[in-house]
């Protein structure tokens, strides 16, 4: 995998299609930890109209693994450190 | 519609697969070859070869498309391609299965994927080889962006009729 190590205290954080469209990277780092479940607020906030435009219809990777969002009273999960996380849109492959 | 500040696409990163027995899955910058692809999967048991090209298209919908360029998360759209071809493997007792993606700018009218299975008989590749194209439609991790004269659009393979046009710099 080529994508660079984030700084310490940080996670790597990869956008595709729209993703890359709405925010202008393929690639940034955010600080870690992170609850999974205020990733969208995190993304919103530095990026406004994204929860809507791209996170509705998008899934999320950690690690290669997809990921549920927790809904409220499940248990959360915590983006680590050095995580790779990706939002992934629809594909269109073929 | 707009096209301004445009991200560049990642640089071109060569091929990169995984081989495992009977299994070949790819995604490369270079023209794919169909042989070379048929090679990966000819076995004496198998009595049956079957292929699918998918090649991209100068319109969507009447709609002229100037270029159409493929992006993926790499190390992911490998893993899925690795796992729906060993799922197809079993369920169709396939002597062997290989799908390449093409990544990066595709002209028009040359091949963006290739799927070649074989079986011992012929019915089982060619079902094998239709689902195979499906769940790679459904769930590969690549991206097609279709450009038009107007501006971009990053199609969905789900929403089967017309993606929808992105607003660039939304920044």
């Amino acid at each position: 995998m080529s994508t660079p190590k984030p700084a310490p205290g940080h996670f790597t954080i990869l956008y595709f299609a729209t993703a890359t469209s709405f925010t202008g990277k393929n690639v940034e780092s955010l600080p870690a930890p992170l609850s999974l479940r205020k990733l969208g607020d995190v993304l919103e906030e530095r990026y406004k109209g994204i929860k809507e435009g791209v996170l509705g219809h998008s899934l999320v990777t950690i690690n290669l693994a997809y990921v549920d969002i927790p809904e409220e009273g499940e248990d959360d999960v915590i983006i680590k450190e050095g995580d790779e996380v990706a939002i992934i849109p629809p594909v269109s492959s073929g | 519609m707009t096209t301004t500040n445009q991200v560049s696409p990642p640089p071109l990163e060569g091929e990169s697969s995984i081989s495992l027995p009977r299994i070949y899955v790819a995604l490369t910058d270079s023209p794919l070859d169909i042989l070379s692809i048929m090679d990966k999967v000819r076995s004496p048991e198998a009595g049956a070869i079957v292929t699918f090209a998918g090649t991209t298209r100068n319109n969507f919908a009447s709609k002229p498309v100037t270029s159409l360029t493929y992006t993926s998360y790499r190390p992911l759209a490998l893993q899925t391609l690795s796992s729906i071809a060993s799922a197809l493997l079993a369920k169709h007792s396939l002597k062997g299965i290989a799908i390449v993606h093409r990544l990066g700018t595709v002209p028009i009218g040359e091949e963006s994927i290739l799927i070649a299975v074989s079986s011992a008989h012929r019915k089982a590749a060619w079902l094998a080889g239709e689902e195979a194209l499906e769940e790679c439609k459904d769930k590969v991790e690549v991206w097609k962006r279709e450009e038009f004269e107007d501006g971009g659009v990053w199609r969905a393979n789900r929403d089967g009729a017309v993606g929808v046009q992105v607003e660039e710099g939304k920044q």
